[in-house]
């Protein structure tokens, strides 16, 4: 019998997510990928999976149970252990991130749908049928890879892989492009202020409370073209920042863009953390994503 | 044009205004084809490429200026594809949107009706397009308030734009009908409709 992953209980948003769909912006389908891809990446490489490998994404706690074989899971934490049939582990969320991500070895075995296999909530694609996990879900899992990841006993409880990764710290970002719909004092009040992580956000974007940020101009309604990290400022002053399943168009002026490297740093903060933001330039903002990128955050 | 002014955003893509002559179609292409460009997305007014940060491709101005010429004289060479969509209407704001245009909700139809639209941008949501030309006398802002729900496959209007929402979402366009036999996006076929073509409207009956 193939492997298979049951979600015995599970609370809050769980989704299963990969590296993507990347190429396809021009029809209107967000770039997609984990939230936070550097525990993302964690998780699967700590089960020997390619980079990219599907995953379970999750925000609270969440039950698993492998069934007809036993698997091979590893959270974030980057430990892998021996799941046998039928012994249930409960998952609980983390102080220090807002989602988790779980990975099997061999991947979820879910249907490539135009070019990825993360769930799209807003068009009920990819991932288990384009929808969140629930109670009594199924999961295919894919053929193990050949490398054996199971540690010996002696290492389970070892510490996870030295990592310099941590959310904490200013995140980065680069001004503009939209400068000129701004007055001129909201640049430097984005930069000084503190800012907290509103319960309202999702995989399309973080929402900020804190000082509103002034602009010069109505809304013009003319969409340009958005990224994930742009920091979008509606009327009323709060700042939001893009997502992964970001609408890849929108109206609303752009006060500075978030590094692709603090991408993950910015999700993984919970509702109510602080978030600052430090200015750098393009040019040194270049010489980090060539110096400073782990190759799971590649897609 | 002689400058290009081409800005960052963030450090996975840049953007830079595009004329309002140039073939959205074949700029949108040329910039997919780009050696090192992920994704490419065409406005009204902007065009932005993403890409790798650790591998940006080469973007010259200079470049982009001979690209953006090229595209300018291509506009009007090619035949856009036509697409004819059958509508029945009836929408929630039919007539909301006859009485702020002081007009019935038969002649708002009937303008709706008797144009030819064209494939402006693509986004908001997946296969969601913006088509331009619509009629200036139904030409209206969006709703104050967005509705927290309109379903899958509504025609609506909203500014220069009319558009069919292609999966049930929040939205803030006046309704005015529901397309039949007419999906704008699929999980197979991903979005229908493409920049530069040309969409017709069909009355059908209730």
């Amino acid at each position: 019998m193939d492997p298979i992953l049951e979600v015995v209980s599970v609370m809050g948003l769980a989704t299963v997510q990969d590296a993507g769909r990347p190429g396809r912006m021009h029809e209107g389908i967000p770039p997609g990928g984990a939230l936070v891809p550097e525990l993302f990446g964690r998780a699967n490489q700590a089960v020997g999976n390619p980079a990219g490998a599907p995953a379970i994404e999750w925000q609270g706690a969440i039950t698993v149970m492998a069934c007809e074989a036993p698997l091979v899971l590893a959270t974030d934490e980057g430990r892998p252990w021996v799941a046998a049939v039928g012994e249930r582990f409960t998952l609980e969320p983390s102080p220090s991130s807002a989602v988790r991500y779980l990975a099997v070895a061999g991947g979820l075995d879910v249907p490539e749908v135009l070019g990825g296999r993360g769930t799209l909530l807003v068009a009920r694609l990819g991932g288990l049928s384009g929808r969140a996990l629930r109670r009594g879900d199924r999961l295919s899992v894919g053929e193990r890879p050949a490398r054996d990841v199971i540690p010996p006993v002696a290492r389970v409880g070892s510490p996870a892989a030295a990592s310099t990764w941590a959310p904490e710290g200013p995140i980065r970002v680069v001004p503009g492009p939209d400068a000129e719909r701004f007055s001129a004092a909201s640049l430097p009040l984005l930069l000084s202020s503190c800012y907290r992580v509103s319960p309202l956000g999702d995989r399309t974007g973080t929402r900020l409370v804190g000082p509103p940020l002034g602009r010069c101009d109505a809304d013009s309604g003319a969409p340009t073209p958005m990224v994930r990290g742009a920091i979008q400022v509606p009327a009323g002053g709060e700042p939001i920042v893009l997502g992964p399943d970001h609408p890849t168009t929108g109206g609303y002026p752009v006060i500075a863009v978030v590094l692709s490297a603090d991408h993950g740093r910015l999700a993984a903060r919970r509702p109510g953390a602080e978030v600052r933001f430090t200015a750098v330039t393009m040019e040194a903002a270049g010489r980090l994503a060539r110096e400073g990128r782990a190759p799971t955050e590649r897609s | 044009m002689s400058e290009l002014s081409l800005v960052p955003l963030g450090d996975g893509a840049v953007r830079f205004p595009v004329p309002a002559e140039v073939d959205a179609a074949a700029l949108l292409e040329r910039l997919r084809a780009w050696p090192g460009v992920r994704d490419a997305v065409v406005t009204e007014t902007h065009a932005a490429v993403s890409f790798d940060p650790a591998a940006p491709p080469v973007l010259e101005p200079a470049a982009l200026l001979g690209l953006l010429d090229d595209v300018c004289r291509d506009r009007g060479r090619g035949s856009p594809r036509e697409v004819a969509i059958k509508v029945r209407y009836g929408g929630e704001d039919l007539a909301a949107v006859a009485a702020a245009a002081g007009l019935s909700p038969g002649e708002v139809v009937a303008l709706h009706v008797g144009r030819s639209y064209e494939v402006r941008l693509i986004g908001f949501l997946p296969g969601f397009a913006y088509l331009g030309g619509v009629d200036p006398r139904i030409v209206l802002p969006r709703r104050p308030a967005p509705r927290p729900r309109v379903p899958a496959g509504a025609v609506a209007i909203a500014g220069p734009y009319t558009g069919i929402y292609p999966m049930a979402s929040a939205g803030g366009w006046h309704l005015i009908g529901s397309a039949v036999d007419f999906l704008p996006f699929t999980a197979e076929a991903g979005a229908e409709l493409r920049l530069g073509d040309r969409v017709r409207f069909v009355p059908v009956g209730p």
